[in-house]
């Protein structure tokens, strides 16, 4: 009986390993497709790949509501946002010739190498006191409790900015009348056809 | 149709994986010898296979196959047989690195935007491995990550608002034709 727990817990452990990295051998490329990609519009719907990949891992990490909470607001709200956002600043679908500018490519190769193994090395270099108990299974219920007693005051802050930032894409993306080149154009060249409409009459 | 940078990308990802295969199996470690710190041979190995991704790249082979099969073969060196904690970090760095990469090479202004949702997911990452690893008692890290989900929303919205004005302004989203504040 015990050999046999034991060895569930190992396979579990190992299932664990296994899991993470075939998680990461999906999510990676996916990431790269979303950079890479030369037609923008695919490149935003590999951006869904990567999110459930990461609620993929959040599920391994024993975070439910986290992983359902990305899943609903990155994989489908946040994705579907920048997917419209792409087919109206995008409107005939054209593919990129490059996606990158290439005078910069090198230097963020570069630096983005730098960067990974320096964070790596900062990584190793610390002694997390790493904590082997396991989660408790009524985390969600703690996440709960905490949001409203601990962090109430972050909680709301989390609210009115949320307002906040709603008003202000509405203001933002909202079309505004005789502001824009484009407008002014079209206002320019009705005006140029009246003139010339009333020149016409005027010769008649 | 089998032209020479597939050729190119074939070897490399073979080499890679044979690499990596040979490292996960312990049979590189004699190669370094010299070394007596187990950190040292991963970086050993990721310094190979950034040699090996820089050579196939100058011998003709795509920029996207050499950054993938390279950066998955450095990231399973660097995490195989570390703590889970610090597996997930990893990964977490690695997400991060290609954000800030996507960041700052994009061309397209909702691209770098993703680019930034990316790097956002990383930090997410980072917390919940805490919130696992660190302090399993009360979930603090979950809770932080639940706030920055929130801001990034905030931010989605407000990001693409502002690429959409300014598509409207300049008919273009392309990050190198906006130069209305350089002097």
């Amino acid at each position: 009986m015990g050999d046999l727990s034991e060895l569930a817990t190992l396979a579990s452990k190992h299932m664990e390993t296994w899991l993470f990295y075939l998680v990461a051998l999906i999510t990676v490329p996916f990431a790269f497709g979303v950079l890479l990609d030369r037609n923008i519009i695919r490149a935003g719907f590999l951006l869904i790949g990567v999110f459930g990949g990461i609620s993929a891992l959040f599920l391994l990490l024993q975070a439910q509501f986290l992983a359902m909470a990305q899943l609903m607001i990155y994989a489908v709200g946040i994705t579907l946002v920048v997917v419209i956002a792409l087919m109206l600043t995008n409107p005939r679908m054209e593919e990129d010739k490059s996606p990158s500018i290439p005078a910069q490519k090198a230097p963020a190769a570069l630096v983005g190498t730098l960067l990974f193994i320096a964070l790596y090395m900062a990584i190793l270099s610390e002694g997390w006191g790493n904590n082997s108990e396991a989660l408790s299974p009524d985390n969600i219920t703690i996440i709960g409790y905490s949001l409203l007693t601990h962090y109430a005051l972050p909680f709301e802050f989390a609210s009115i900015l949320l307002l906040i930032a709603l008003v202000g894409a509405v203001m933002l993306a909202k079309h505004d009348h005789f502001n824009s080149k484009a407008d002014i154009d079209e206002i320019e060249e009705e005006t140029k056809e009246i003139s010339e409409r009333n020149e016409h009459v005027v010769k008649v | 149709m089998w032209s020479k940078s597939s050729s190119v990308v074939v070897a490399y990802v073979a080499v890679i994986s044979f690499l990596v295969c040979a490292y996960m199996c312990g049979y590189l470690t004699p190669l370094f010898a010299g070394m007596n710190i187990h950190s040292d041979y991963n970086l050993c190995c990721t310094a190979l296979i950034l040699v090996l991704g820089a050579l196939a790249y100058l011998m003709g082979a795509g920029l996207p196959a050499v950054m993938i099969t390279g950066s998955l073969g450095a990231f399973i060196a660097l995490s195989w047989g570390q703590e889970p904690l610090i597996r997930y970090l990893t990964l977490s760095a690695l997400l991060f690195t290609i954000g800030v990469y996507g960041m700052t090479t994009s061309r397209n202004a909702v691209r770098v935007l993703m680019s930034i949702e990316l790097m956002l997911n990383a930090v997410n990452i980072n917390l919940v491995a805490f919130s696992r690893y660190v302090d399993p008692g009360f979930v603090r890290g979950q809770i932080f990550a639940i706030f920055i989900l929130t801001v990034a929303a905030a931010e989605a919205a407000v990001g693409l608002a502002i690429v959409l004005a300014i598509y409207r302004n300049a008919q273009t989203v392309d990050m190198e034709k906006f130069n209305l504040l350089k002097w």
